[in-house]
């Protein structure tokens, strides 16, 4: 009953919450300087044409009418029309949002378990050898500019090697050749996925490792890890079944959110692997004004968050006993 | 890992092998022409399309009635097969049309050409309509002849209004039928979605993969195969076309070293050239760009109400100076708002601010124009001496202080050359004591601040495809314009100018209009509203080993010319 009661609190506030942030979005793109027509640099945009884009747009009406137009289409299920696309701004998300995930979600996960995997060991081994150029290794990792990884990475692997293709997510050599079946077309896929996967691996399982190894580190000073060592069980079996699921529980907030956020993609990577994903689309939405576009990308992140935030909380009370609601 | 874990993983990898040598072989019998685009199009709605990468693939599908040779230096007919005959009341046009066909194989007749400049004037379309609002009435004659009569002559009617995209009929009347009946007729049919745009061009689009590349095959019902125009023999002799697409010019670059495409269609820094020209099999192309870059002032306000500190400016800015190191040579000066490119209408004999004057020069030359308007100052930047010297608290000739100015300007990320160029400037005005800072904001703050709420003392814009008639110069600098988002942004204002302005726009004969346009040149270069400062070269990259016959022409390379006539190189 508790629970359920702390999960009824908690989806309140969430709706509470994102009411509020569909609110401040509204207003953050309309006061936002410029708008869509005011782009188009060119001599034949007539300043009456421009008032009449304007007007077409919906973007003359006075502001409290348009907020009233977007709560209502959005109570509706509708995200408006791109302005720039001219397509529904649900297929656009649809489109692009599969991408994105596919190679940010693979990444994190990926990060996530040698992250930990990694954490755990070096930090049984702290002070050794491993755990010393581990954690420098992870620390660079986690601290380099991931722009300039992705061209080294791609100048060497893609260019000067030759193993695998500079940018984007299909070869269109490939997709255009019709006697090309799923699983080449899959291999290609894959193929394209191993660059920008291991620049955002690289960059991202330093984090988790750090945090996986400074938290087994706190959990190895615990008690319950001398009781383990006092009723005689093996290493492994301490390190594994008794500290590592305690120290994960950072991580998972970690890996939780980091998840959530990972469908806003990562504009830089998406840019530099030409990967066709949600993070470009947005940065190109925010700066082109383009509102239905910007706004419905911005809520989906939202939703996902606050959601997101309500499973980890709930996997940590799966997880850890000593957590009640 | 077993011994069968291993044969199994083996086999695998040769596997993956195999259909990777296979698909690079099957991609090479194929030989198509690959392009690297900058960007993804944003649509494929003519109506809708304003983004150079939309209308780069359009280009390829819709075509016009006339359009200029690479040469530039005349309009030949294109889906038109003479010139227009324009009857003896000077109003009415007729135009016949050469036998062609949409790429669905369907007939291509004068009622779509009468369609499409209806559907222009119906809906009031954005960029197109302001080149057809002057034409009274659209006949379709018979199937081959369109008659447009016209309310009164305008000269911009041959070189403007019949140079749009002809859309088919067939494909839109149903769209535009059904946008008619709707609250917002233009929003809907904007939101149209083209999925296979039907056209009359070299190509037509067998496959969009959205985010990943455009797929475009020859279209054989294309009317100018075979046929001599412009003195060119047409084709395509290229079976294929692939874009593809590069989120940054660095890949773009190695995608183009390696290969993996045989043209970048984006201009590129002049800071890859080195580099490229060390790979032998690669060529690059430096055009011209009908294009102006330069310094706005606002003329609604003080200071540079003053036409005197406005001509001061123009001689501190050193436009050589930008050339040279921001450009790296890749640039000419500019002292009309036309290029010199565009010879026939270009005023040769305009005043060269600065020209051939050193720093110090310049410096006195300034003191002694703003000396001569009633400027004062604290400290002048020319001592009684006749020594530069750095100059403080200069004084307007009504006494009053100065107060700081800006010159806004694009950011580095978006235009490097003109976030530097506002730099340079706001040092060399500084050195006559002019308290100017430049200021780089982003694109759409920069054009609301300066297009619709006039509130500026200078920027730094740009226009990067100006067309080749010149009515532009009435769009920016008559009166009529000088409104909010009008193309005015100066707020200049001179009935002189305005009138000849007008007499520009309606003077058919070619003599006459050179001359008034001329005088437009020289009025703008005596006034200053505008500084005109460089015309950078357009440099584009190509691979000489797989394809050649790229025609280049003002713009660069990638144009319709370059398409009908590319062939393989063996």
């Amino acid at each position: 009953m508790e629970i359920r009661r702390y999960i009824l609190g908690r989806l309140f506030q969430i709706t509470l919450i994102f009411f509020v942030i569909l609110t401040v979005l509204f207003l953050l793109f309309r006061l936002a300087p410029g708008d869509p027509v005011s782009r188009m640099v060119d001599p034949n945009m007539t300043p009456e044409d421009a008032q009449r884009l304007i007007e077409q747009l919906g973007l003359d009406l006075p502001m409290w009418q348009q907020y009233l137009i977007y709560l209502k289409n959005f109570l509706k299920g509708r995200f408006g029309i791109s302005f720039h696309y001219g397509q529904p701004v649900s297929e656009i998300i649809l489109n692009r949002l599969p991408n994105t995930i596919l190679l940010f979600t693979s990444s994190i996960v990926l990060a996530a378990f040698v992250g930990v995997f990694l954490g755990k060991i070096v930090s049984w081994k702290k002070g050794e050898r491993i755990d010393t150029w581990v954690t420098i290794g992870a620390l660079v990792c986690h601290t380099l500019f991931l722009p300039w990884l992705a061209l080294i990475i791609i100048w060497v692997f893609a260019y000067w090697i030759g193993w695998f293709p500079l940018t984007g997510m299909i070869s269109a050599e490939i997709w255009t050749d019709p006697s090309a079946g799923l699983l080449r077309k899959g291999l290609d896929i894959a193929h394209h996925m191993a660059l920008p996967l291991t620049t955002l691996f690289l960059i991202h399982f330093g984090s988790y490792l750090l945090v996986m190894r400074s938290s087994m580190l706190d959990t190895l000073r615990e008690d319950y890890i001398l009781t383990a060592r006092a009723k005689g069980l093996d290493e492994a079996t301490i390190r594994n079944r008794h500290a590592a699921p305690n120290a994960a529980l950072p991580v998972i907030t970690s890996v939780g959110l980091s998840l959530a956020f990972s469908i806003n993609g990562g504009a830089l990577t998406e840019t530099v692997f030409t990967w066709p994903g949600l993070g470009r689309e947005l940065v190109f939405a925010v700066s082109n004004n383009d509102y239905p576009l910007a706004q419905a990308s911005f809520l989906l992140i939202a939703a996902v968050v606050l959601t997101a935030n309500l499973v980890v909380d709930l996997i940590y009370a799966y997880l850890d006993p000593r957590i009640r609601y | 890992m077993t011994v069968g874990n291993r044969t199994r993983a083996a086999l695998l990898l040769l596997c993956a092998a195999v259909l990777a040598c296979a698909s690079a072989a099957w991609a090479k019998s194929r030989h198509p022409l690959r392009i690297g685009l900058g960007e993804e199009p944003r649509t494929l709605n003519v109506w809708m399309a304003s983004d150079a990468n939309s209308n780069n693939i359009l280009s390829q599908i819709y075509q016009p009635l006339y359009r200029h040779t690479p040469e530039e230096t005349e309009m030949v007919p294109w889906l038109a097969a003479g010139p227009p005959e324009m009857e003896a009341d000077g109003v009415t046009y007729q135009v016949r049309l050469r036998p062609a066909r949409w790429s669905d194989g369907s007939a291509f007749t004068a009622a779509d050409v009468a369609f499409t400049c209806r559907l222009i004037k119906e809906f009031k379309i954005p960029r197109h309509y302001s080149r057809w609002k002057f034409v009274d009435r659209i006949e379709a004659v018979d199937d081959r002849t369109v008659r447009f009569v016209l309310k009164e002559p305008m000269a911009i009617f041959l070189t403007r209004s019949l140079t749009i995209p002809i859309v088919s009929e067939k494909e839109w009347r149903e769209v535009a039928d059904a946008a008619k009946k709707q609250k917002k007729p233009l929003a809907t049919l904007f939101n149209h979605t083209v999925e296979r745009p039907l056209g009359t061009g070299p190509f037509v689009l067998e496959k969009w993969h959205k985010g990943a590349f455009l797929h475009m095959k020859k279209n054989d019902w294309f009317f100018g195969q075979g046929l001599r125009i412009g003195g060119r023999l047409l084709g395509p002799f290229v079976g294929e076309i692939l874009f593809k697409i590069y989120g940054t010019s660095d890949v773009a670059m190695l995608a183009l070293k390696k290969g993996a495409i045989d043209m970048y269609w984006q201009g590129i820094q002049p800071g890859y050239i080195e580099n490229l020209e060390q790979h032998p099999e690669i060529r690059i192309f430096s055009s011209e760009r009908s294009a102006l870059y330069y310094l706005g002032f606002n003329l609604r306000r003080p200071p540079f109400d003053d036409p005197a500190l406005r001509r001061a400016a123009a001689v501190l800015v050193d436009k050589s100076f930008i050339i040279e190191r921001v450009l790296q040579g890749y640039g000419s000066r500019m002292d009309s708002i036309l290029p010199a490119g565009n010879e026939f209408w270009y005023n040769p004999n305009l005043t060269e601010y600065g020209e051939g004057l050193n720093r110090e020069q310049r410096i006195r030359a300034v003191h002694r124009i703003l000396k001569e308007a009633g400027y004062r100052w604290t400290r002048p930047p020319v001592d009684d001496a006749g020594k530069v010297q750095p100059a403080a608290g200069l004084r307007l000739p009504d006494g009053s202080l100065m107060e700081p100015l800006t010159i806004l300007t694009p950011p580095a990320d978006y235009d490097p050359h003109r976030a530097i160029s506002g730099l340079l400037i706001q040092q060399w005005l500084r050195q006559a004591g002019i308290p100017a800072s430049a200021r780089p904001m982003s694109f759409g703050a920069l054009l609301q601040q300066v297009k619709a709420r006039h509130d500026f003392d200078a920027f730094i814009l740009g226009y990067g495809r100006l067309s080749l008639d010149p009515d532009y110069l009435r769009i920016f600098f008559h009166s009529e314009f000088d409104r909010e988002r009008g193309w005015n942004m100066s707020g200049y204002h001179n009935p002189e100018f305005d009138q000849i302005a007008e007499a520009s726009e309606k003077t058919m004969d070619l003599e006459a209009r050179r001359l008034l346009i001329y005088k437009m040149q020289e009025i703008i270069a005596r006034d200053v509203p505008y500084l005109p400062i460089y015309l950078p070269r357009e440099i584009e990259a190509v691979r000489t080993d797989r394809f050649a016959g790229w025609v280049q022409m003002l713009e660069g390379i990638g144009n319709i010319w370059s398409f009908c006539q590319l062939s393989p190189v063996n």
